[in-house]
């Protein structure tokens, strides 16, 4: 039981932390960064849910304390692969970008206006 | 005694969040998020979810972290790069 | 004191994000109830897998799968697109001749690991998008080791083309195959194909073969996002690279 209280509160702390990073850094790269940060937060969060304190993997044959419960494992390898997904499309509109404006930092582009 | 384990990779997460989000320097935030995906797998397995810890490391030590640093490497300044080579072919 | 100041607002803003959060938290647990228990104890007899993680994933929920294979196509012509006309300078001369030998030695071993992951995806945890994935890293490692041309020339885009929209395939072809039975769409066991054995290899209806699409898709799929930000031709600007 310990273990979901520890787990969710890992899962909201690395969730805001990822928020705060794509709010006040200047750097593109950050941004991305933050954005891993927050998957990483949900991934956590999905796996927390989905633990029952006494069972095993869901791999038959099951132990003696029944399985944790699957679903939420299935969203979560979803989930993975998705994410990986969108940071490599993101990182592809940074290099775009970078030729288009010469540099990676908001406040330059900003005031650059094509 | 698995509940310390869980606790201290727990506190380890989210401090490798915090240097990931405020290293001054791209690479060493790049490193720290490729740091992060590991410890997270292992969190994973801790959590009794062996796919999903399969699925995390190989997809976050393998792609994501050669994916920026291949963005990285393609978003260099142009020509600090090519006086470095042209000192290197003489 | 004034870097504290000028990031306070938003440090603020996500506490109490964070505190919103935690105070909003509903814990519920300590035992299975609803589609989780009937997955958790029908799998063996519905499906005939022994990981039941692959069998919701392919049988039970597979047309979920359907999607997310959709997205990373997706996700991959995006990216193409965006990179059909560039030109990069090379990002890579390769490494040393004692690390080209210590690969061409260790390769045949990554991909039979990753043949292992697919082919025992419905036994063991594993399956069709983590041995496709493998796949994707040791092209890149090739990428890396050999330089950035090497790989171009050995299996040519066409071919991962090729292998990407055959996985696709095979996958919406086993689907109509469980409605053309009149069973209903990505049907396992009720459209005949052959349960087998508890934990045998060749077991578990339609889900190796699907696990063999989507390793086929995810693998293809994924090398050509990173070779596609990699895409090098011969720069007039530098010149050959320099021998190593």
């Amino acid at each position: 039981m310990e273990m979901m209280f520890l787990g969710y509160g890992s899962a909201i702390a690395v969730f805001c932390i990822g928020i705060y990073t794509i709010v006040t850094k200047k750097n593109l790269f950050k941004t991305v960064v933050g954005l891993s940060l927050m998957e990483g937060g949900v991934l956590l969060f999905m796996v927390t849910s989905g633990f029952v304190p006494g069972g095993g993997a869901p791999l038959l044959p099951l132990g003696p304390g029944g399985s944790v419960n699957p679903l939420p494992h299935s969203f979560t390898l979803t989930a993975i692969v998705i994410g990986a997904s969108d940071v490599a499309l993101a990182l592809a509109f940074i290099i775009k970008i970078h030729r288009h404006y010469g540099t990676v930092d908001i406040d330059k582009i900003r005031g650059l206006r094509g | 005694m698995t509940v310390y384990l869980v606790g201290f990779i727990c506190a380890f997460l989210v401090f490798t969040a915090i240097v990931a989000a405020e290293a001054e320097d791209i690479l060493s935030s790049v490193i720290t998020l490729s740091v992060f995906g590991v410890l997270l797998a292992i969190l994973f397995a801790l959590f009794r979810a062996p796919d999903v810890a399969l699925t995390q490391a190989i997809i976050n030590s393998g792609l994501v972290t050669s994916l920026f640093l291949v963005a990285y490497s393609q978003t260099e300044k142009r020509r600090e790069f090519d006086s470095d080579r042209k000192d290197d072919l003489k | 004191m004034r870097f504290l100041r000028s990031r306070l607002p938003a440090a603020a803003l996500c506490l109490c994000l964070g505190w919103w959060l935690w105070r909003g938290l509903f814990f519920s647990c300590c035992e299975l109830d609803g589609p989780a228990a009937h997955y958790v104890a029908n799998t063996a007899s519905e499906t005939g897998a022994s990981n039941i993680v692959s069998a919701i994933l392919f049988d039970y929920r597979g047309f979920d799968t359907l999607g997310e294979a959709t997205v990373i196509y997706t996700t991959v012509c995006g990216v193409a697109l965006m990179f059909s006309r560039s030109r990069f300078r090379r990002s890579g001369w390769g490494l040393s001749f004692i690390v080209r030998r210590g690969l061409g030695l260790v390769v045949p071993f990554l991909m039979l690991y990753a043949f292992s992951i697919v082919i025992m995806g419905h036994l063991t945890p594993g399956g069709g998008f983590q041995g496709g994935a493998v796949f994707a890293t040791v092209t890149i490692l090739f990428c890396i080791v050999y330089g950035s041309s090497f790989e171009a020339s050995r299996i040519s885009p066409k071919t991962k083309e090729t292998l990407e929209s055959s996985g696709a395939l095979v996958f919406t072809l086993v689907g109509l195959f469980g409605l053309a039975q009149g069973s209903g769409f990505l049907s396992n066991i009720g459209a005949g194909f052959p349960a087998g054995s508890l934990g045998s290899l060749m077991s578990a209806g339609s889900i190796p073969l699907l696990n063999f699409a989507i390793a086929m898709k995810v693998g293809a799929g994924l090398s050509t996002l990173f070779y596609s930000m990699v895409k090098i031709l011969e720069d007039p600007v530098e010149g050959p690279p320099p021998e190593v």
